[in-house]
């Protein structure tokens, strides 16, 4: 690899249902809105911190949140 | 080149399979990530990535007439959020969860809290007590009976009615067809249980209320409330039977989570993915589909082995140790994407109410007799006597 990949954090709300384990998880990264539904607080990731939104995507347990590669 | 997939000629819902699954699943979990079952028809799932994966992908693990493993459970599943598939799926499961998200049940999380402490201090005041009936069991049928807003000979019943709903799943054999006139009482309630029948100001009337503004379809406020109970009850109690289990085996790791009550979230994710209340439930492909260098065919019920994953080298180092700090955010137990355990909020508040109280009323404890209750689905305790409590 010849430069780091930029990626965002996605949350599709239809499957949000707000169980939290995200935000236990990279608070800094995401909060729960006034439903309970997950908004992502952060532009594009790279490095440290997106090894820790792959583990919130991980935690998440009905499978709403995902990375996807930036500027797609 | 594909190849057939390995074959074991185990039967899972034997009784020997039953009283132990670990032994079997660590042997075929070696075997194989997916290992086809002559006695069963089903090829069962056996690693935690390989189970991760099929829970996340309903498009080639369907959950249509695929849940349980007899066709007469299946077909009377048809149209409920546990047997459909997306699109159908996502609109059933959102009124299911609509009373179940955690933002929902905050305002019942300090009474759940409450309860179990109340329940867990006046047991260990005892110096002795049976944990399954006293505690297990009664907690969350008290939980769930004021949620739902049910009284009387309906709560006698519930117990016995949330075993037999998780029993039939399994093949027809002894066990399923014992149960399915049980698990048709609980059937049958619901389909005839009105909003007057339950407590004002509960889940259960706001899930009338609801049908009678039209927010969710006629005639589906009864089939969430069976879904409540049928899925939600014999799972809890298995899991609270377990922590007390579980601690009692190993005192130091709860002397480890009294000391420090930052571990009670940790230590309960830890509880569920020790022990996996949920034998096994199905699915079935709808194309041929590879894993793991095997192909599997379309139309082929898998087995899904939630507690084989759950103690899976490949993902957890040491999984057979039990380790209150090991935090497994991740475990199986309540499954995974679209289908996961709608009431995972619940459980949760419920099984850390109850680790919390543990922590703060009990220093100590001795486990007596222990029985294990021999199900198709719900792997649980029957029995659990707990002596020489020294309270805190």
């Amino acid at each position: 690899m010849s430069s780091q990949p930029e990626m965002r954090l996605e949350v599709d709300a239809r499957r949000c249902e707000g169980h939290g384990l995200c935000v236990a998880t990279v608070p800094q990264m995401l909060h729960h809105d006034q439903h309970g539904t997950v908004v992502i607080d952060v532009e594009v990731l790279t490095g440290a911190a997106l090894e820790q939104a792959q583990e919130a995507v991980r935690v998440c347990p009905v499978a709403a949140l995902r990375l996807r590669p930036a500027g797609v | 080149m594909t190849k057939v997939s390995a074959v074991s000629n185990i039967d899972l819902f034997a009784d020997d399979v039953l009283i132990d699954p670990y032994t079997t699943y660590k042997a075929l979990r070696d075997q194989a990530a997916v290992v086809y079952l002559p006695t069963n028809d089903v090829y069962a799932l056996t690693r935690y990535d390989t189970i991760r994966s099929a829970l996340g992908d309903p498009a080639a693990f369907s959950s249509v007439m695929a849940i349980g493993f007899n066709p007469g459970v299946n077909e009377a599943l048809q149209g409920t959020t546990l047997a459909s598939d997306p699109p159908v799926h996502t609109r059933l499961r959102a009124a299911l969860v609509a009373n179940l998200t955690p933002i929902k049940l905050r305002s019942i999380e300090e009474q759940i809290g409450g309860r179990a402490e109340a329940l867990v201090s006046k047991l260990a005041s005892t110096g002795s007590f049976e944990a399954i009936d006293g505690l297990a069991r009664a907690f969350p049928l008290e939980i769930v009976a004021n949620l739902i807003g049910f009284t009387g000979e309906v709560r006698n019943n519930m117990v016995r009615w949330g075993q037999a709903a998780m029993e039939v799943l399994g093949p027809m054999n002894q066990r399923t067809a014992e149960n399915f006139p049980i698990a048709g009482e609980l059937y049958g309630w619901c389909s005839k249980v009105t909003a007057n029948d339950l407590a004002p100001g509960s889940v259960g009337r706001g899930i009338f209320d609801a049908q009678e503004r039209g927010e969710i379809p006629p005639d589906t406020a009864g089939h969430i409330i069976h879904q409540f109970l049928g899925a939600g009850i014999d799972t809890t109690m298995a899991s609270i039977g377990n922590i007390i289990a579980l601690f009692g085996r190993y005192p130091e790791q709860f002397e480890r989570v009294r000391k420090d009550p930052s571990l009670v979230g940790s230590a309960f994710n830890e509880v569920l993915r020790y022990y996996a209340a949920v034998h096994a439930m199905g699915r079935r492909t709808t194309r041929a589909v590879e894993i793991d260098g095997a192909t599997v065919p379309a139309g082929a019920q898998i087995a899904i082995l939630f507690g084989a994953g759950n103690r899976d080298e490949r993902h957890y180092k040491n999984p057979d140790e039990f380790d209150v700090a090991r935090n497994p955010v991740d475990h199986l137990s309540f499954g995974y994407g679209p289908h996961s355990c709608a009431g995972q909020g619940l459980a949760r508040m419920e099984g850390r109410a109850v680790v919390l109280a543990m922590a703060k009323h009990v220093r100590s404890f001795k486990l007596g007799d222990a029985v294990k209750k021999l199900s198709n689905t719900t792997q649980s305790l029957d029995k659990l006597v707990v002596r020489d409590v020294v309270a805190a």
